[in-house]
């Protein structure tokens, strides 16, 4: 019994300073779960049996793994709380801590001199989920309802917090396409650049059939800059009389 | 082995907390089942019915029910949890009053229409657009005042801790709700909710330790057991401190109420009255009980603490509430200094100085209400006028708010004729009874200074020209005036003819063991 308590003791403090001392949070609630999987093994070695098993499956398995859920999900990262706005206050909290722990545990250390057990507790009722039920449904009923309030406060909490009414009608595929093609812009996809130019180059327009360029092909930022390449009226004439040529050779001619 | 036995529950000495708390259930199904035009509506006539009825189920309470533990032991039925209770409910009425009102501002209530709609945003304009208002907001004030009236008959540290998070968790929530200011106002949402949880686990770890101690967390068997002790104990005295701590965290003591201004000040006005008064109320009440009831017999150990705490809180308070410009700030700080002077009667520790308490309490809440819903109806375009500067000349574009403006910050003062003068010789006639005339000398001089600081306010709403910016008063609806007018005339009455309340906190003030 001391065996395992001595083990499971350092383990949990370890966790302890672990959750502290890591810089990620994921790491930290991992840490967190060691601390918590420690505390029940010692429930159920001081034959709190029901209370261990809780420790498991409502804080280890529900609730630790629902924060690591949410640290994943949300991506906290390692920079965002580093940075101390105060300054002088972490040494500051490092020793008031120091300080407090020491105080505590010396009150505590001094002072415990004597213990029932669980034993006959537990045997008062004929077991330890029994004992635990004629506390919460006896001595202690109306602590155990009025918890009811508090799950209910912090159910509709959050939902004021983070539930958001559709304040303007669904946007689907058809309303925005219906949309779009009221609004009078161009409705398909623009014509790449360089597509019937000489280059393929991105920074030379397209040039619609009559020769004319299509300035909209140039990618905005392009344009922005004023990178965009003019197009060289020579060289067009010349590739048209090459094409046309080619082509009256080939039809006989005709142009 | 023993059978399970089953509580015997007096459901009418309870009767008060039930109609509350199911008051509350049901706002919650009408969030659900009512169509929106007519929530706002159901959700008032709800809470005005359930706060009312609970009031008179008190009154009955209180002349028909035996004093004594009820519900299996949980709660205490006795004179002084009864008085608070009834001055929770009429306080909550009151500050209920000042919530509905709508008139004043013209976008609404005092709370966001959507608090879910980011500030600023394109869905906060549609939802001010069409009117929307948050409803749930009544809920969370009825489990809030189901709490408050659980935490201050509490007997034993279980039912006290879980009255405690009742009453904070929609206290948490309804500090971000606000209409105006809404980044300022989340901003304090969340810093009164990550130092009430710390303070909270502090109060759980103290509780925790006072088991480890007395093999009991009821109120009388801890007692029983300092009772018997010979020697000093580091466990239990550890286990009061933090306790202690907890409790002087709600009250907002120094150096435990850095949050108040910052929450006073970004909480929606008419919240910012109801902790000043109901919550402040009750965590006084649940202080009292727990030092006179089960830590009475370690009066020695807590009283210097109690000493130090309210001479800084008294001290503080009033010096920096010299230094503000923001209104709501400063009233604030004049709470903090309040409770200062509450402590002085707690830290007195016999029946003189828990009836001084109680009267202080019914003086300091009706008053700081009334304060509270004059600063809603002082406003600016954008909001309510909250800079000092605003307010100048206010007493000769409207001389009555300023009068009953006026009036309340006399009694904050303590001038003679109004109740805080009444309370504050109380409070300074038990301490000195007590044997405690340091604390009361420090008392006077804080009076002193919260003198010349209500004084300079009265000076600028009367005697200082309108600057271009001067705020305007909002034409209230006859909710506001019937709240404000309420804390004004017991004001007054109070200090004029104190007789009967004095006559009846003397009466409760005696906690039952």
């Amino acid at each position: 019994m001391t065996f395992l308590f001595w083990i499971l003791a350092t383990l949990s403090v370890i966790g302890g300073l672990g959750m502290l001392l890591s810089r990620k949070a994921v790491h930290s609630a991992l840490w967190l779960a060691l601390t918590m999987m420690c505390l029940a093994v010692l429930y159920v070695a001081q034959s709190a049996v029901f209370l261990g098993t809780v420790q498991v499956i409502v804080y280890t398995g529900a609730v630790m793994m629902l924060f690591l859920f949410v640290l994943m999900l949300i991506g906290v990262s390692a920079a965002d709380s580093l940075r101390e706005s105060i300054r002088g206050q972490r040494p500051v909290a490092v020793l008031v801590a120091v300080a407090l722990g020491a105080t505590l545990i010396a009150a505590v250390g001094n002072a415990l001199d004597f213990s029932v057990g669980l034993q006959a507790a537990n045997a008062e009722y004929g077991g330890n989920v029994q004992g635990l039920a004629a506390l919460m449904f006896g001595r202690y009923l109306i602590a155990f309802e009025a918890t009811a309030a508090l799950l209910i406060t912090a159910a509709l909490g959050a939902t004021i917090l983070a539930h958001r009414e559709r304040l303007f009608p669904r946007q689907d595929q058809r309303t925005r396409s219906v949309e779009r093609f009221r609004s009078g812009v161009h409705p398909g996809q623009r014509p790449s650049p360089g597509v019937y130019a000489r280059h393929n180059a991105v920074d030379v327009p397209a040039l619609l059939p009559d020769g004319s360029a299509v300035p909209d092909s140039i990618p905005g930022p392009l344009r922005a800059r004023g990178t965009v390449r003019e197009i060289d009226a020579t060289a067009t004439e010349e590739v048209l009389d090459r094409l046309v040529g080619g082509a009256a050779s080939d039809t006989g001619g005709e142009r | 082995m023993t059978p399970i036995s089953v509580v015997d529950i007096d459901y009418v000495a309870l009767a008060p907390v039930i109609i509350v708390l199911v008051a509350a259930v049901i706002g919650v199904l009408l969030e659900a089942f009512l169509p929106e035009a007519a929530r706002r509506s159901g959700q008032l006539l709800l809470t005005g019915s359930a706060v009312a009825l609970a009031f008179l189920t008190v009154l009955i309470v209180a002349a028909s029910r035996p004093f004594g533990p009820i519900a299996g032991g949980s709660l205490m039925l006795d004179g002084p949890g009864l008085f608070l209770q009834g001055l929770i409910l009429l306080t909550s009425g009151t500050a209920i009053l000042i919530m509905a009102d709508r008139r004043v501002d013209p976008g609404g209530d005092a709370f966001a229409g959507r608090v879910s709609t980011l500030p600023g945003g394109e869905e906060e304009r549609e939802v001010s657009r069409r009117g929307l208002m948050q409803t749930e907001v009544w809920p969370l004030m009825l489990f809030c005042i189901g709490g408050l009236l659980l935490f201050v008959t509490s007997n034993d540290l279980l039912t006290l801790f879980i009255a405690l998070e009742i009453l904070s968790l929609p206290l948490y929530l309804l500090v971000g709700m606000a209409r105006r200011r809404r980044l300022l106002s989340q901003e304090a949402a969340l810093k009164y909710f990550l130092m009430g949880a710390l303070a909270s686990a502090i109060l759980l770890f103290g509780s925790a330790l006072a088991y480890a101690y007395a093999g009991t967390i009821e109120f009388a068997g801890i007692a029983e057991r300092i009772s018997e002790r010979t020697t000093a104990n580091t466990l239990v005295i550890a286990a009061v401190a933090l306790i202690l701590v907890g409790l002087l965290f709600k009250i907002g003591a120094v150096p435990f109420g850095q949050w108040v201004p910052d929450v006073y000040q970004g909480a929606p006005t008419p919240v910012t009255g109801f902790m000043a008064a109901a919550v402040k109320v009750a965590a006084v009440g649940a202080l009292l009980r727990v030092l006179y009831v089960p830590f009475g017999g370690m009066r020695w150990e807590w009283e210097p603490v109690l000493w130090i705490v309210a001479s800084l809180t008294m001290l503080i308070g009033s010096l920096v509430a010299l230094a503000q410009s923001d209104i709501k700030r400063m009233l604030a700080y004049s709470s903090i200094a309040n409770a200062g002077f509450i402590l002085i009667g707690v830290a007195a520790a016999d029946q003189v100085g828990l009836s001084s308490v109680l009267f202080y309490l019914l003086a300091y809440s009706v008053a700081t209400l009334a304060a509270f819903g004059i600063v809603t109806m002082v406003r600016v375009p954008t909001g309510e006028a909250t800079s000092l500067e605003q307010w100048a000349g206010i007493g000769r574009r409207s001389p009555l708010l300023a009068t009953a403006f006026s009036l309340i910050l006399l009694s904050f003062a303590g001038i003679p004729l109004t109740a805080g003068f009444i309370a504050k010789f109380g409070v300074f006639t038990a301490a000195i009874t007590a044997g405690a005339l340091p604390l009361v000398i420090v008392g006077i001089v804080a009076s002193a200074i919260a003198a010349a600081l209500y004084v300079r306010i009265i000076v600028r709403m009367y005697f200082t020209d309108p600057v271009s910016a001067s705020a305007g008063v909002a034409s209230p609806s006859p909710l506001t005036v019937a709240g404000v007018g309420l804390g004004v005339a017991l004001t007054v009455i109070l200090g004029v003819f104190p007789q009967p309340v004095l006559n009846l906190v003397e009466q409760t003030s005696i906690f039952v063991r």
